[in-house]
């Protein structure tokens, strides 16, 4: 027999290193991702249909919406959901393992495999899983410290498991988890009177079509207000919208303006989406084009809002990366979609560009139009046919007025004002008055 | 320093013959591309036809094209170029061309030629990347530009306008000596080259060289200009008669074809064509012309204009 060399995996890696590159928010929406993904797997929810409206009538509501609750202290991190639960088979064989095994049924939201697992060694050193179906549960309890210190060889990669009875007749199916003797740094963010807020609106921006819709989401107690996407739309205006599908991922990209008050520097970008879920929000980095086949950003492109959706049945072909908090920039789908993204937003720029005119001092038609426009659902945009930005034909209406200014002598405007006997006159009422004499008496009609 | 002979043999930059050499080059080219399979009659033609529409006319009359769109950023001479559109079939599109190229239909193909008459900028460049990455398959781009040096007072500052202009795309183009002024054409091919490729990542398709011109008829402008296309049109390209024409180029790296058009008078051109095309060690007996321009006649005769005042 050929001799080897040794390449087995140690716990201690594991528990040290790959919870390094991820923040604890993160950590908390991987644990929210599999509460989802329970939920669409159990009810079998059609994202592309049902939630994003691909091709239908409209978004599909679905009652009564589920729960998800997270609760923190400095003494414990839980989150407990109605989602349908895990079942004992899964549990034994597939939920635990780092990795999913090539055969198993893949959810939409989690992708790797790792995000239970990097959530509860990241946050503390005991941990209680518990779930109920319909049918049947289980229960894991992990010390971490004793779990590490046990590694000889891959026999001592399992947890303990029990057996527990289904929920039918009682509280609905789903599953609870809790961590306690938090790790030092969590307990001090977890401390920190800003988490709350920041883990608030890190949820509402990363599920805008889950909140509200499938699922209600409470952060000790109270709950966490969904968020629109600042797309805006009117009659004077078309959405930008184009389709392709590469290697198994359908890419939609939306280009528009940004409803009135939603302008501004931090909602203005680029807004990646992977089956529902935001990856990427407000992105105004040549990760999504701009100084690169776009202009840089720059302020008066505040309006811009674009749109990105991948999905796929396999979520591990999107071009997520493992925190799914930033993009794959390898991933060949996105590489296409990027330089596409720029196609889209091209004509969105330029009509910012004319809404502020270097030489022009009147108002240009595009800012009265860009007043106009409302926030829109952009999924009423991807039933149309693709097209690109635009005005729609017979709304651009050139203003027919033209600003008159000019300087006058202080002293010609006085004597203006004396002959007229008038002298509280503003300079701008000479103007209007001696405008409208000249019209009169040099231009009769 | 001009010199009055220099100045008696100036041609009138209106004329631009250089210009149109390269442009009836472009037309053989296009026949050529025509009987290898490809069929250009179909294809659209976008360009800025200004208030001259020259390519217009050539394309349609001599090319058959009736798919013609004309782009024209300028809002104030809209009545103008409206009014001098000489056919019925040219579109016009007031816009800028960057977000005109990503509508242009997947179902046709196109010959678009971004004629640009000034120095490389970014704003070129994100229309060239546009290009690259909504052209169908089987279209052709032509990018035109100026390659005279840049404001400033040699390579040094020449380098500051490239990297202001065109950071991303200068790769390993960074020593003093790529920003000689003998060196601009290759460099400007270069970004263009890039600019091309990127536009092109993750799609199926590759861009096949097919021409890289350099004239000067007042300013030094260079064409680079070649296919976007898949496996199957590249085999097209090469079973055609492209590389047997004098013009053709399928690499960049390699020097851009020099549009050399002699100053010649009448009765010079008639003496000259009648011996054409001549061996190579053929000179007129009747003139002085040096073997140079000999031979560069030979190569452009057939695509050289006849000019002669014509009073209407």
């Amino acid at each position: 027999m050929a001799a080897t060399v040794d390449a087995y995996p140690l716990k201690q890696f594991f528990i040290e290193m790959f919870t390094r590159d991820i923040a604890l928010e993160d950590c908390i929406l991987d644990l929210v991702d599999n509460s989802m993904d329970a939920l669409l797997r159990i009810r079998q929810i059609d994202i592309e249909n049902e939630i994003l409206a691909f091709g239908t009538g409209g978004p599909v509501a679905r009652r009564p919406r589920a729960h998800i609750r997270l609760d923190y202290s400095d003494k414990h991190f839980q989150i407990v959901d109605n989602c349908g639960g895990i079942r004992y088979e899964d549990a034994a064989h597939e939920v635990f393992c780092f990795g999913h095994h090539a055969d198993a049924p893949k959810g939409r939201l989690g992708v790797y495999g790792i995000g239970l697992k990097r959530a509860i060694f990241k946050i503390g050193n005991r941990i209680e899983v518990e779930s109920h179906t319909e049918d049947g549960g289980f229960k894991v309890e992990i010390n971490v410290n004793e779990w590490a210190a046990q590694d000889r060889d891959l026999r001592d990669w399992t947890f303990p498991v029990k057996k527990v009875d289904g929920n039918v007749g009682r509280k609905p199916a789903g599953t609870t988890i809790t961590i306690t003797e938090l790790h030092r740094e969590v307990k001090s963010r977890l401390n920190d009177g800003t988490l709350d807020s920041a883990l608030r609106k890190t949820v509402a921006q990363t599920y805008p079509f889950f909140l509200g819709h499938l699922v209600d989401l409470k952060i000790n107690r109270i709950p966490v207000e969904k968020r629109e996407l600042p797309f805006g739309g009117s009659d004077e205006i078309e959405a930008g919208l184009s389709k392709f599908e590469e290697e198994g991922v359908k890419v939609s990209l939306l280009a528009s303006i940004a409803p009135k008050d939603k302008r501004t520097q931090e909602l203005a970008g680029w807004y990646v989406l992977c089956n529902g879920r935001v990856v990427v929000t407000a992105d105004k980095s040549d990760l999504t084009g701009w100084g690169a086949g776009l202009p840089a950003f720059h302020s008066k492109y505040r309006a811009f809002v674009g749109l990105a959706l991948f999905t796929s049945e396999n979520p591990a072909l999107l071009p997520w990366t493992t925190s799914k908090r930033g993009l794959n920039r390898e991933a060949l789908v996105f590489q296409l979609a990027r330089n596409r993204m720029t196609s889209a937003a091209k004509p969105v720029i330029t009509f910012l560009n004319d809404m502020y005119p270097s030489e022009m001092p009147e108002h240009p038609p595009e800012r009265a139009i860009a007043e106009r426009v409302v926030q829109q659902d952009f999924r009423s945009v991807l039933q149309k046919a693709p097209t690109q930005f635009r005005q729609v034909a017979g709304t651009t209406v050139r203003k027919k007025t033209a600003r008159v200014q000019y300087d006058a002598k202080l002293t010609d405007l006085e004597r203006i004002r004396k002959r007229l006997r008038r002298p509280g006159l503003s300079a701008s009422e000479i103007g209007r008055i001696t405008f409208d004499h000249y019209l009169k008496t040099e231009c009769p009609e | 320093m001009s010199t009055p002979t220099r100045s008696y043999l100036k041609v009138s930059y209106d004329l631009r013959p250089a210009k149109q050499v390269e442009r009836r080059m472009l037309m053989d080219a296009f026949q050529r591309l025509t009987h290898a399979g490809f069929k250009i009659a179909d294809y659209q033609y976008t360009g800025f036809g200004s208030v001259y529409f020259v390519d217009f006319i050539i394309f349609h009359k001599l090319l058959g094209i009736n798919k013609l769109l004309s782009v024209e950023h300028d809002v104030q001479i809209e009545k103008r170029v409206r009014f001098n559109k000489p056919f019925k079939e040219i579109e016009l599109r007031i816009a800028p061309v960057g977000d005109i190229i990503p509508a242009l239909s997947q179902d046709v193909r196109h010959i678009l030629w971004l004629d640009y008459d000034d120095l490389i900028r970014r704003e070129h460049l994100d229309d060239i990347l546009q290009a690259a990455i909504n052209l169908s398959a089987g279209s052709i781009l032509l990018v035109t530009v100026d390659v005279e040096p840049p404001a400033g007072d040699g390579p040094a500052e020449w380098r500051g306008h490239y990297e202001a202009e065109a950071d991303d795309y200068l790769g390993n183009k960074r020593r003093l000596s790529d920003y000689a002024e003998s060196r601009l054409p290759a460099l400007n091919g270069h970004i263009i080259g890039e600019v091309i490729k990127h536009g092109l990542t993750g799609r199926e398709a590759r861009f096949s060289l097919l021409f890289n011109f350099l004239y000067k008829d007042g300013h030094r402008m260079l064409t680079v200009g070649g296919m976007i296309g898949t496996d199957a049109e590249q085999r097209m390209i090469r079973a055609s008669t492209l590389d047997a024409a004098p013009y053709y180029r399928s690499d960049l790296k390699k020097p851009a074809y020099e549009i050399v058009v002699p100053r010649l008078t009448r009765k010079e051109r008639l003496d000259l064509d009648c011996a054409m095309p001549c061996g190579n060690a053929w000179s007129p007996r009747e003139f002085e012309l040096s073997h140079g321009e000999v031979l560069a006649y030979r190569e452009i005769y057939r695509f050289f204009p006849a000019y002669a005042e014509l009073l209407l």
